[in-house]
C-alpha cells in the first residue's frame, strides 16, 4: 500500500508558477505574436474605418467611410467582379477536383502518388511565378500559346488581358487550370476513407455504378467538398495576386475585385480609412456566406 | 431459397511480393436448402473467403460454385440473389434506417407499396419499427445490428450469407443475439451460411459446421458428431471449451501405457490399436471425462492415475482443475464438490471409453 504525503501548504501563486510555469512561458509565444500580428491590427483597422485617417492626426468621421464606399460605382463593380469570379471559378473547381480525385482514386498505388505529386506541384510555386507563366500564355501576339493554339484552328488572335469582354474569363480560365493538387489530396484521403463494405454491400444491393455513385461516395464526401467549398469561396473573394500581376484590375475596372480595390485604396490613394471600411465589408460578406454554406450544406455524416 | 454446393473451389491470392498464397485449397461440400450451416476456424483459414466467393465479391481461381440450380462462377454479386450480412454491419451511414432498409428494393425498382410493406415487416419482425426515421450513428450496437439483419430480410434473398455479424457486439449482447438468429432461422426458413472463428456460437446456431484450417476443410458434421467424433486433432482441440486434452501415450498389447501409470483397454479399442503395438499415440480425452476420484457418480474407477494439482479455477457450476502427465498440461471439469486445490496430489479417474486416439504422425483420428 502506498501512502500519500501530506501536501506543504505555500502560497497559492507559487504553487501555480511551479505546476504550470513552463507551460504558460510556452503559450505566451504565440499570444504574444496573435496580439501583436493578428488582434492589433485587425482592432486598428476597425478604429481607422471609422476615420479619416492621417498618420499625424486622424479624425472621427463615424460611418463616413462605408457611406462612401457604398456610393462609389469602382466598389460595386469590384463586387460584380468578384462574385463572378467566385462563382465561375468554385463550383468548376470543385468539380475538376472531384473527377480527377475520383480518377485517380481507380489507378494503381504508385501512379496514385505520381499524380498527386504532378498536381500538388503548383500549389508549391508561388502565385507571381504562375501569373508570369500565364502572361506568357495569354499574351495578346501570336507567340502566345493560346494565340497560338486559336492559329491552328484558322482563327485571329485574342487580346485576351487587354479588353474588357475577355479579361475576367481570362482570370477565371487561370484559375480553372491553375492548381487543383490540396483538394486532390483531401478527395484521395475522404475516399480511401468510406468502408469498402459499403460498396460490396451497394452491390449486393443491386445498386448501378451511377448509384453508386450518387448515393454513397458523393453523400459521404459531402464534408470534404463542404470544407473545399467554404475554403475555396474564402480565397476566390480575397483573389489579388493574379489581378496584380497581370492586369492591374484593368481594362476600365474588368478585373477589379474587392481585394486589389482595398489595395489600390490603401496604398495608391493612401485612403487607409476608406481602405478599411472596404476590408470589414469583405470580411462580414465572407463570415455571411460561410454561414450560409455551413447552414445548407453541412452534414453529420460518421462511419 | 436454394441449396448451394461448392466443387473444389480453389482460391489463390498473389502478395505483395508475388508470392502466391493459398486462401481456399480445394473444397467441397454443399449447403442443403433451408439449412443452417456455420464456417469455423481461426483467423486466416479461409471461411470468410469461402463466404466471399458464394457473394460473389471474391472471384474464385478455379472450381465451380452453385446457388441452386445454376453455376453463379461468373455472375456479378447483384445477379445471385443473395444478401449479406457484413462484420461491420455496412449500414450506410447518411441514410435513415428507413433508406437502408428500402435501399435493395428500390434499386430493384420495386414498386413503393411493395417496399413500404416488406419495410414495416422487416421492422416488425427485428423490433425496429421505432427508430425507422433514425441515422445508424443513433442506434447502439445491437440495434445496427438488427438493421443489417433487417436489410437482408427485404429482399427474400435465396441464400443468406453472414459475416462474423455478432464480433463486435458485447458478450451479453452475443448470447442475446444468437437466439434472436437462431429463432430467426426457424421463422424465415432460409439458407443460411454464417462464418465465425467463436466455435460456442458455431455449436449454438449450426445444423452442420464446417471446420476450416490454412484453407482445407478439416470435417463437416453435425455439432454433436464434431464434438463426439472430430476427425482429427485440429478439430478435436478446436471444438469444445476447454478444448480436448491430448495425452502421450504409448500401446502394449491390450494396456496403453501414461507417463508411468497403465490403463487396461476395452476390447473394441484394444482391437483397434492392435497396428499400433508398441508404438506411440496420442490418447484425446474432454476435460468433462476426467473426475475426481472423490466425485464419480456412475463411472468406472478403472483407470485411475495420481496427479498433482497446478491450478484449480472455480467456476462456480464447475471447477477446473490444472494438472501435468509427462511434458502437457491437462485440465479436468469436475464437480465443486470435488476436494481440489493447489499442491494437492490426487487419484484423477480416466472415462477411456469416452476417449479418442489419435496417429501422432498424421493426427488424424485411429478409427476401428
Amino acid at each position: 500500500m502506498t501512502t500519500i504525503a501530506p501536501n506543504r501548504v505555500r502560497s497559492s501563486a507559487g504553487r501555480l508558477w511551479r505546476e504550470y510555469g513552463w507551460a504558460y512561458l510556452f503559450i505566451l509565444a504565440p499570444v504574444l505574436l496573435f496580439l501583436v500580428f493578428t488582434l492589433y491590427p485587425v482592432v486598428s483597422a476597425l478604429i481607422m474605418s471609422f476615420q479619416q485617417y492621417n498618420i499625424m492626426n486622424s479624425t472621427w468621421i463615424g460611418f463616413d467611410n462605408y457611406e462612401r464606399l457604398f456610393q462609389d460605382a469602382t466598389f460595386w463593380k469590384s463586387m460584380r467582379n468578384t462574385v463572378i469570379f467566385t462563382v465561375c471559378t468554385v463550383p468548376v473547381n470543385i468539380i475538376i477536383t472531384f473527377v480527377l480525385s475520383y480518377l485517380i482514386y481507380q489507378m494503381k498505388t504508385k501512379w496514385q502518388t505520381f499524380f498527386k505529386a504532378t498536381l500538388y506541384l503548383p500549389a508549391v510555386a508561388s502565385g507571381v511565378t504562375i501569373s508570369i507563366v500565364w502572361l506568357a500564355i495569354f499574351d495578346p501576339t501570336n507567340v502566345g500559346l493560346l494565340n497560338r493554339f486559336l492559329e491552328w484552328f484558322g482563327l485571329d488572335p485574342v487580346i485576351w488581358l487587354g479588353q474588357s469582354k475577355t479579361a475576367l474569363f481570362s482570370l477565371i480560365l487561370m484559375n480553372w487550370l491553375g492548381s487543383h493538387g490540396a483538394g486532390i489530396i483531401l478527395y484521395l484521403a475522404s475516399m480511401g476513407g468510406v468502408p469498402k463494405s459499403l460498396y460490396e454491400a451497394a452491390d449486393i444491393d443491386h445498386a448501378s455504378g451511377w448509384t453508386k455513385f450518387t448515393r454513397i461516395t458523393w453523400p459521404l464526401l459531402k464534408p470534404t467538398t463542404l470544407y473545399l467549398l467554404v475554403t475555396g469561396v474564402i480565397t476566390s473573394f480575397q483573389v489579388f495576386i493574379s489581378v496584380y500581376m497581370m492586369t492591374q484590375g484593368g481594362p476600365n475596372f474588368a478585373t477589379t475585385t474587392i481585394a486589389y480595390l482595398i489595395y489600390q485604396t490603401a496604398f495608391q490613394f493612401y485612403e487607409f480609412g476608406l481602405a478599411s471600411a472596404q476590408s470589414f465589408v469583405l470580411a462580414f460578406l465572407i463570415i455571411l456566406v460561410s454561414v450560409i454554406q455551413f447552414k445548407y450544406f453541412s452534414s453529420d455524416v460518421e462511419y | 431459397m436454394a441449396r448451394v454446393e461448392f466443387r473444389n473451389v480453389r482460391k489463390q491470392f498473389d502478395d505483395q511480393n508475388k508470392q502466391t498464397f493459398t486462401a481456399v485449397a480445394g473444397s467441397d461440400f454443399v449447403i442443403n436448402d433451408k439449412e443452417f450451416v456455420v464456417f469455423v476456424g481461426p483467423s486466416g483459414c479461409g471461411k470468410t473467403t469461402s463466404l466471399r466467393m458464394i457473394a460473389g465479391l471474391e472471384q474464385q481461381t478455379s472450381g465451380d460454385i452453385v446457388i441452386g440450380e445454376r453455376i453463379v462462377n461468373n455472375l456479378h454479386p447483384k445477379d445471385r440473389d443473395i444478401a449479406m450480412v457484413f462484420q461491420d454491419y455496412a449500414l450506410y451511414p447518411h441514410m435513415t434506417i428507413r433508406e437502408n432498409l428500402s435501399f435493395g428494393l428500390k434499386n430493384l425498382k420495386k414498386p413503393k407499396a411493395y417496399i413500404e410493406q416488406k419495410v414495416q415487416e422487416a421492422a416488425s419482425i427485428l423490433g425496429l419499427d421505432d427508430m425507422l426515421e433514425r441515422k445508424p450513428r443513433e442506434l447502439s450496437g445491437g440495434q445496427r445490428q438488427r438493421v443489417a439483419l433487417g436489410r437482408a430480410i427485404v429482399r427474400d434473398p435465396q441464400v443468406f450469407l453472414f459475416d462474423e455479424p455478432l464480433s463486435n457486439l458485447d458478450a451479453k449482447l452475443r448470447i442475446q443475439m444468437r437466439v434472436e438468429l437462431g429463432e430467426l432461422h426457424k421463422r424465415l426458413g432460409a439458407t443460411i451460411v454464417y462464418v465465425t472463428h467463436d466455435q460456442v456460437e458455431a455449436m449454438t446456431l449450426g445444423e452442420r459446421i464446417v471446420v476450416m484450417n490454412k484453407g482445407v476443410i478439416q470435417q463437416v458434421a453435425s455439432p454433436t458428431e464434431l464434438y463426439a467424433n472430430p476427425r482429427n486433432m485440429f478439430v478435436a482441440g478446436f471444438i469444445g471449451s476447454p478444448a480436448m486434452n491430448f495425452i502421450d501415450a504409448r500401446v502394449e498389447e491390450e494396456r496403453i501405457r501414461i507417463d508411468g501409470a497403465e490403463f487396461v483397454l476395452s476390447q473394441d479399442a484394444a482391437e483397434g490399436l492392435k497396428s499400433y503395438n508398441g508404438r506411440e499415440i496420442i490418447l484425446g480425452i474432454r476435460p468433462e471425462h476426467i473426475y475426481g476420484e472423490d466425485f464419480a457418480p456412475g463411472v468406472s474407477t478403472e483407470h485411475q492415475m495420481q496427479a498433482h494439482i497446478k491450478v484449480v479455477e472455480h467456476l462456480g457450476s464447475e471447477n477446473l482443475v490444472y494438472f501435468r502427465i509427462g511434458s502437457r498440461t491437462v485440465t479436468a471439469k469436475v464437480h465443486p464438490e470435488t476436494k481440489a486445490y493447489s499442491n494437492l496430489s490426487k487419484q484423477f479417474i480416466f472415462d477411456l471409453n469416452k476417449a479418442r486416439y489419435f496417429d501422432p504422425a498424421t493426427e488424424e483420428r485411429i478409427d476401428w
